[in-house]
């Protein structure tokens, strides 16, 4: 049985104005599952009605089999870790570690032990005394979180904890998180906009869009099957072109585009004469110098240097303008020549297209 | 700000809405019912007409609308280069102490304040004794007592306000403003004239409203300086309250000074919102 | 550049217009003289042992202080609530709340005092000091709500929720985390409402009688009678205390956080 369990969930701001919609999710004991999506699509506001610090108008949230709905925010023991960290400036690091202890009554000893405890589990030994205003922000953040998990909540909350950090304390913090997470197997829900941070971190992530989840799956799943173009589009691929479905197949469906014919992948059911996008992502095209099969006809418009690969801007007439990325070993190709842009079927998705 | 949960904290509006409701906005109320209705059943509005008709009450009410006027006249006139003084200084610290020196009269005793016009503006006062020893007059020139010594009180009162008003709304213009507009060939002047004052005219819509309404509505200066010689609308205010108890005219007078204030704000608000246009 | 040159005089103008009257005043009050001069004549602190000995300068003194520290604190007391509630939610009459709140700043303090004076003295129903301090509170109130609303609005929300999600009540919130980091905000607030109510003439004015009346109430009787430099003596002190307590005010939190 799932541990966290979201039913038919939906959370407004006023009246009858949903931003999260008919949400159901299912989250398993110790996984950790994120929430990911743009901003304004609900995931924050999804984390905050688990956390209790907004009511639930329809639906229910229920947690290790009990109804949460009506239970205040201070007596669900649900820890949770701001973006902005929130940390009480006017105690130490010590004292704000303490805090949730000392209102569960524990005695001296036993906060000062868990308090030393968790601040050696985050690598803050020695920081007790220090005020949050001496600390930097990768430090606050362990803080955060020290102080949220010493109290050992059923469930751990944490809202974009690291996108005030720097790119590269970023991803040590991922590492990090995932470490702790793995020791203590507190059930963690998470939310973010970053998907390459969604993926790396989670057991299954929700792609939120617009107060709706699009998909739940692995990452993995995510990543080379999505389900929905929205979800395509997050993870990476990019829109190709659009054309119309004439023939259906056991696992590829041919496409006109244009004058042309390309076959695509379909992820949802085809029908003839449909309308259909579609994308694949800019590592998976290949630039041929004559006509092969499944590819377009362009021109290169610019050649930029990324490091291990060159990124080309191929102009494509009545398509617009397509992202490629080819190594650098085999990007020989300058600006202005005429060229053809080739796709492996099976890295070209066709979702339907939407009006 | 969403639902949360309980409404309850509302309830801890209540005691100072108690407190307001009762003792303050009921009294004023009572004031205003007693200046329609009068005392001896003459018909209401009727004490408002007195109040136009009667020569005294009438000279004191224009006359405090015409100091204020000059007042604020007045106060933007030195104010408004006080305050480019102290926005176009740089070192932080003197900055921060004429700031100071500005708020500082707002923080001490009106009476303190005033008093000192009656040590320059006496009849053997600075001003006189300096204007006879250099023989510029024969006799001391009586002063006191006059719509100028009010004017000087209430300008010295009240200029603070105004270089703060215009002070922060200039400093809450981005230094880059000025500068982009003299590398687009602004001079000095223009600069000023098409960029820093449009910006700055919130402050003056503010500064102007609080002087001119605290102009109309001060009873120290205008009680020290003025005296009955010069009456102004809240000193008659005073007389007719507490020393002839014609409670009529005094609830009347009380009205009119809030009714002025209140179309002097929405008045300013107005000038501001069509500047902007 | 002369423009430049010109704003600066103006500064000096404008800076020799506010001051110079305290400069006079400070300079007058040890003049030997027994009426009010300047430039001063001699040089006595006669008049400043006689103002501190007076009786009904002490008495006044001592009236206008409790007012001031019990209309601050009233003020505080209900003030900090209300404070507390327009910053952090929103309901239906909030519109209503922040207008009453604030309206002893739009009534002019004349009209207030006069209601005052009619409801509560000439009915009879509450003494001269109750009113007084009915008076003060309601006059100071506005500047309470309005320090405090903007020290809580400075301090985020999610250090609240922070606090709820370890498991406070919001009353332990409060007590605990939003009160510590409010001190300067109240401390602050008190300061200026203290000297707010201890200046004030116009609600003083109507609602003083015979044995109880504020110091500046008076000074200005006494400067109807007497031209000494009395007053100019008393005026300094009270100009020193002010001065000490702008000083440790600027500190606090800097000029611009005062308007």
């Amino acid at each position: 049985m799932a541990f966290l369990k979201l039913e038919n969930v939906s959370v407004g701001y006023h009246k009858n104005e949903f931003v999260v919609k008919d949400l159901t999710l299912n989250v398993g004991r110790g996984e950790f599952v994120s929430l990911l999506g743009p901003s304004g699509c609900g995931k924050t506001t999804t984390l905050r009605a688990i956390a209790g610090f907004l009511r639930v108008q329809k639906g229910r949230i229920i947690i290790n089999g009990k109804v949460y709905n009506n239970i205040p925010p201070n007596r669900r023991n649900i820890g949770f870790v701001f973006q902005n960290y929130a940390l009480f400036p006017h105690l130490n690091v010590f004292e704000n570690v303490a805090f949730g202890l000392k209102i569960r009554r524990f005695p001296k000893d036993v906060i000062k032990k868990k308090v030393s405890e968790v601040l050696e589990f985050v690598g803050l030994k020695g920081f007790e005394e220090r005020l949050p205003s001496q600390l930097s922000g990768g430090q606050q953040q362990r803080v955060a979180i020290a102080r949220a998990i010493v109290v050992k909540p059923d469930l751990l909350l944490m809202d974009e904890p690291l996108s005030n950090l720097d790119a590269k304390l970023r991803i040590e913090m991922r590492a990090e998180l995932r470490r702790m997470q793995k020791e203590l197997g507190i059930t963690t829900v998470y939310v973010t906009h970053d998907q390459a941070e969604a993926l790396s971190l989670s057991d299954r992530v929700a792609v939120m869009n617009r107060g709706r989840i699009e998909q739940f799956d692995t990452p993995e799943n995510l990543f080379l099957n999505p389900k929905t173009l929205f979800v395509a589009r997050f993870v990476g691929f990019q829109d190709f072109v659009e054309g119309e479905v004439v023939d259906v197949g056991v696992n590829l469906i041919t496409v006109r585009v244009g004058d042309t014919t390309l076959r695509a992948r379909s992820m949802n059911r085809s029908s003839l004469g449909m309308k259909v996008i579609l994308v694949a992502r800019p590592k998976n095209f290949e630039i041929l110098e004559s006509r092969g099969a499944n590819s377009l006809k362009g021109e290169i418009v610019s050649r930029i240097f990324q490091g291990d690969n060159i990124l080309y801007v191929v102009k494509v007439p009545n398509v617009g303008y397509l992202k490629v990325e080819i190594p650098v070993e085999n990007a020989k190709w300058q600006e202005r020549e005429a060229v053809f842009l080739k796709v492996d079927p099976e890295n070209c998705l066709a979702f339907p297209k939407e009006e | 700000m969403a639902r949360v949960y309980g409404k309850k904290y509302v309830l801890l509006l209540l005691p100072t809405l108690v407190f307001l409701g009762i003792f303050f906005l009921v009294p004023l109320l009572m004031v205003v019912i007693d200046s329609i209705y009068g005392s001896e059943g003459e018909g209401i509005f009727f004490n408002y007409f007195v109040f136009f008709k009667d020569h005294v009450s009438r000279t004191a009410y224009l006359r405090s609308i015409r100091i204020g006027l000059w007042v604020t006249g007045l106060s933007i006139i030195i104010s408004y280069p006080t305050a480019l003084a102290i926005a176009s200084i740089n070192n932080r610290t003197l900055k921060t102490v004429f700031m100071t020196l500005m708020v500082l009269p707002l923080m001490t005793n009106p009476v303190a304040r005033t008093f000192a016009w009656l040590a320059v503006l006496g009849r053997y006062g600075l001003l006189n004794n300096f204007l006879l020893s250099t023989r510029i007059i024969e006799e001391p020139v009586r002063m006191l007592y006059t719509e100028g010594a009010v004017l000087i009180g209430l300008l010295q009162l009240f200029m603070p306000m105004m270089i703060l008003s215009i002070s922060s709304a200039l400093e809450n213009i981005p230094e880059d403003l000025s500068l982009a507009a003299r590398s687009l060939g602004a001079s000095g002047f223009q600069t000023f004239v098409r960029v820093t004052f449009p910006l700055s005219v919130e402050g003056l819509i503010t500064g102007g409203t609080l002087v001119f309404t605290g102009s109309i509505t001060a009873y120290v200066t205008p009680a020290i300086l003025g005296g009955s010689r010069v009456l102004m609308l809240s000193t008659l205010l005073y007389q007719k309250a507490a020393v002839v108890l014609d409670w009529d005219m005094a609830t009347t007078i009380a009205v009119m000074m809030f009714l002025t204030t209140l179309l002097i704000n929405t008045g300013f608000r107005l000038i501001g919102k069509v500047g902007r246009r | 550049m002369s423009g430049k040159i010109f704003v600066y005089i103006m500064l000096a103008i404008a800076i020799l217009f506010l001051i110079g009257p305290f400069i006079i005043i400070f300079a007058a009050s040890f003049s030997e003289s027994e009426v009010l001069s300047f430039p001063p004549k001699g040089f006595t602190l006669h008049w400043f042992k006689k103002v501190i000995t007076m009786p009904m300068f002490i008495r006044s003194f001592e009236t206008s202080l409790w007012l001031a520290v019990l209309a601050s604190l009233l003020a505080l007391l209900l003030g900090i609530p209300v404070a507390y509630v327009l910053a952090r939610f929103d309901f239906p009459g909030k519109r209503f709340v922040e207008i009453l709140t604030t309206l002893p700043v739009i009534i002019p303090q004349m009209v207030a005092g006069l209601a005052l004076l009619r409801i509560f003295i000439i009915m009879g129903i509450f003494s001269i000091r109750t009113t007084l301090l009915i008076g003060h509170t309601a006059i100071v109130l506005p500047f309470a709500v309005r320090i405090i609303s903007s020290s809580i609005l400075n301090l985020p929300h999610s250090i609240e929720e922070a606090a709820i999600s370890l498991g406070a009540s919001r009353f332990r919130v409060f007590v605990n985390v939003v009160l510590p980091n409010i001190t300067v905000g109240i401390i602050s607030a008190f300061i200026l409402t203290f000297i707010t109510s201890f200046n004030n003439v116009p609600i003083s004015l109507f609602l003083t009688g015979p044995g109880i009346s504020t110091l500046p109430i008076v000074m200005m009787t006494y400067m109807e009678y007497y031209y000494d430099p009395s007053i100019a003596a008393l005026a300094t002190l009270l100009i020193l205390i002010t001065l000490g307590v702008v000083l440790v005010m600027q500190k606090l939190l800097g000029v611009s956080k005062m308007i």
